[in-house]
């Protein structure tokens, strides 16, 4: 058994308001797109909802970076390209057979590497990729006003448009199967508890510090 | 001579006549350049015997059966920029009305749009065909409805023959939608009352009013080749549908666009100025593919992640009957 303080107050504060405004996004999003389907929001409602969101989820991508940069938390996020492939085949393996018959898990988080390589390069890609996209593409319907035209040709809102929209579901793709990884920890609830708490437990483990 | 009398029974005759006259004096007069100057002095001469009264604005009569207040006023202005302003009265109105008081055998004329106009000779180059505008106005809900306010609905209830003007290619967009919506407007006041309008689903609502016509949603879009459809839809079966507006091929849109001029189109790119260029509209972020690719996709990704978690279950299950 051991406990390791993985998370500290801002990531946890960083992360919890990430993912609310996750929902609320995804919510007054659909809500707009779909405007005219039941159970979604009043329009005019749903834009400024989404607005302030979005706003707010900018805010926090870059006090996000800002802590990485200025904080240790950012080590997590820099690749260790020696033995890449293999750590990172070892994981999906784990995740699409070993797992089904019990075998122990591959990896073990520590404070120099809370994330398994399969997280690594998903959160880096999320977080470096898809939100600057996301974000990008938000605020360029904000300003569209000042958008030239067209662009390559096309009506640049539209292009600005489509963008959004598939980076908007390609983050509710990485959501769903976020929230269903969280629970392949030592138990169901291990990973969730660690990123309320901070602390992160391991039966099977000793601290390797 | 052009001035026949065009009533019930000669009116076939009589018009055909009319026109087949005119359209020689029209082409001679072109060659001078008069044409303008010369008819509208003529009509208006003529029509001058009859607007010395009736140009009154207050000259209305209580129609004794049914109680109701005949407005007998023609505004002139209006009249001279109307589809018929070059027109005389008598081109319509039987020629005994010259005399004061007018003869009561005249009181049962029946004027009607379509049966004057579906004889003419241009009816096959025009764009609509008033045998179909008519067809349509049956089936449309004026028509249909029981309601007693409806009872008596004609063409005329839309249309004033002294005042009727319709729209052209080239014409401004928004000119075009406020006449038209002013036609509907001046029955259906309710519209303007924020408790009883029946389109309080619709966000921007004041925004709508000036961009889209009221016959945008509640006509269907037929396949008819008319620039407009008269068969207004029941609220019901109109449409509610953003995206056939908010979308890169506007479909219901597209007939009111059709006013718009070659150039206009070439010079604004109508499509991305009408519907992209604004900030966030509804549905212009929809896209058919990427929406069913997606919703697809994740459809698989959650039975998958469901089959996942199955599996992992009964490794648990599995695990717990080892231990034991
Ligand atoms: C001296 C005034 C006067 C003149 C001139 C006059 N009218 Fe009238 N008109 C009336 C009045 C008053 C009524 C309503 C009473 C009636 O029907 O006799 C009327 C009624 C009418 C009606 C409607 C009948 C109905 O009951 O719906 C028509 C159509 C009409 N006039 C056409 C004309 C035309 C066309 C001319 C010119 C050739 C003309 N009038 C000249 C005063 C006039
Ligand atoms: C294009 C044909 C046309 C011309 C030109 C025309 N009218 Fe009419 N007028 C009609 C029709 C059709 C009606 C019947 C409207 C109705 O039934 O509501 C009518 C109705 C009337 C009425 C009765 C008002 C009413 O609401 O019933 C009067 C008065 C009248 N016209 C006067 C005139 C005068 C005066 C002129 C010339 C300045 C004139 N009209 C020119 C077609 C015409
Ligand atoms: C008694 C005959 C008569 C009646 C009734 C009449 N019109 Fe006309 N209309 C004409 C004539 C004649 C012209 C041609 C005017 C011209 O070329 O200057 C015309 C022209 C038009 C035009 C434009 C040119 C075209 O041929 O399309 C429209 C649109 C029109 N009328 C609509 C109507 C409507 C709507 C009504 C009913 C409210 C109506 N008319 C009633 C005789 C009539
Ligand atoms: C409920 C109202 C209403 C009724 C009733 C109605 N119309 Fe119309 N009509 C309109 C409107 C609105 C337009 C569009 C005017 C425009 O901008 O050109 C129109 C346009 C027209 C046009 C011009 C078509 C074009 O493409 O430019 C004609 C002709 C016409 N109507 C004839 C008729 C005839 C004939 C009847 C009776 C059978 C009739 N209308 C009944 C509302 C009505
Ligand atoms: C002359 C007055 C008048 C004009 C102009 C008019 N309407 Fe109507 N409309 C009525 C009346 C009367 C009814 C039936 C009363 C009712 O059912 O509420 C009605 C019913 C309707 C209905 C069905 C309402 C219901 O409760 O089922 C619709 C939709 C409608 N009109 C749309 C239009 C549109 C669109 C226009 C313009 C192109 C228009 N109307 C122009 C008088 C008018
Ligand atoms: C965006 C499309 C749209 C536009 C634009 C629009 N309507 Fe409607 N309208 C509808 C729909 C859909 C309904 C049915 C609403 C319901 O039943 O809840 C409706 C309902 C109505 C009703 C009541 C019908 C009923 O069955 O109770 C009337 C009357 C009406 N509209 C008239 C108008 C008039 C007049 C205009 C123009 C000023 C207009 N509409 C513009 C879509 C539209
Ligand atoms: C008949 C076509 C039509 C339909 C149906 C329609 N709209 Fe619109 N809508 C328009 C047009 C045209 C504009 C004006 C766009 C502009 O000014 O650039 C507009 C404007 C808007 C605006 C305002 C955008 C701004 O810049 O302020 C909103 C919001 C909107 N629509 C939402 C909707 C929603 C939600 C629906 C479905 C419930 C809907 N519309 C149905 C044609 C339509």
């Amino acid at each position: 058994m051991s406990e390791l303080y993985l998370y500290p107050r801002w990531v946890r504060l960083w992360h919890w308001t990430n993912a609310l405004l996750f929902i609320l996004l995804m919510f007054s999003g659909a809500s707009m797109h779909f405007n005219g389907v039941g159970l979604l929001l009043d329009f005019q409602a749903a834009i400024t909802l989404h607005n302030t969101a979005g706003i707010l989820l900018t805010a926090g991508w870059i006090g996000f970076v800002i802590g990485n940069l200025v904080t240790g938390n950012g080590r997590h996020y820099q690749v260790q390209l020696r033995g890449f492939l293999k750590r990172l085949i070892t994981q999906s393996i784990y995740y699409g057979y070993g797992i089904f018959n019990n075998a122990p898990h591959p990896f073990h988080p520590s404070s120099e590497a809370k994330l398994n390589t399969l997280q690594q390069v998903t959160y880096i890609g999320v977080m470096y990729l898809l939100m600057p996209l996301l974000i990008l593409s938000g605020w360029a319907f904000l300003f569209s006003v000042y958008l030239p035209e067209t662009l390559f040709g096309i009506g640049s809102v539209w292009v600005v448009a489509m963008s959004h929209l598939t980076v908007a579901y390609l983050l509710i793709l990485f959501l769903l199967v976020h929230i269903y990884i969280i629970t392949t920890g030592e138990t169901v609830l291990t990973n969730m508890r660690a990123m309320l708490t901070g602390w992160h437990r391991d039966t099977h483990q000793e601290t390797e510090a | 001579m052009r001035r026949r009398v065009i009533n019930k029974g000669d009116t076939q005759l009589g018009v055909t006549w009319a026109w087949g006259s005119r359209t020689i004096g029209t082409a001679l007069l072109l060659l001078g350049s008069l044409h303008a100057g010369a008819s509208a002095v003529q009509d208006a001469s003529d029509n001058k015997s009859c607007l010395r009264c009736h140009q009154m604005a207050t000259l209305a009569y209580r129609d004794p059966t049914s109680g109701e207040i005949v407005d007998l006023s023609v505004d002139p202005n209006a009249l001279s920029h109307s589809t018929h302003g070059e027109l005389a009265c008598s081109d319509c109105h039987a020629a005994d009305y010259e005399q004061y008081p007018h003869p009561d055998r005249l009181k049962d004329e029946a004027l009607a749009c379509v049966g004057c106009h579906e004889e003419q000779d241009d009816a096959q180059e025009r764009r609509y065909r008033f045998e179909t505008i008519d067809k349509e106005f049956k089936h449309s809900v004026h028509v249909t409805s029981d309601a007693p306010e409806a009872a008596d609905f004609g063409c005329h209830s839309c249309h004033d023959p002294h005042a009727f003007r319709n729209s052209e290619v080239g014409e401004d967009i928004a000119q075009i939608v406020r006449d038209d919506n002013a036609i509907c407007m001046s029955c259906h006041e309710e519209l303007n009352d924020p408790y009883r309008d029946p389109h309080l689903w619709l966000p921007k609502r004041e925004k709508h009013r000036e961009a889209v016509r009221c016959l945008d949603c509640h006509t269907p879009v037929s396949e008819s080749g008319q620039p407009v459809s008269h068969q207004i839809l029941a609220g019901e079966d109109s449409n509610r549908d953003c995206v056939q507006c908010h979308s890169k091929a506007p479909q219901l849109l597209n007939r009111l666009y059709q006013y718009r001029s070659e150039t206009d189109l070439a010079n604004k790119g109508w499509l991305s100025k009408a519907v992209f260029n604004e900030a966030y509209v509804v549905g212009m972020s929809r896209s058919p593919l990427i929406d069913r690719a997606a919703l697809a996709i994740i459809a698989i990704t959650l039975l998958g992640l469901g089959a996942h978690g199955y599996g992992r279950y009964r490794a648990y299950r599995r695990s717990k009957e080892d231990q034991t």
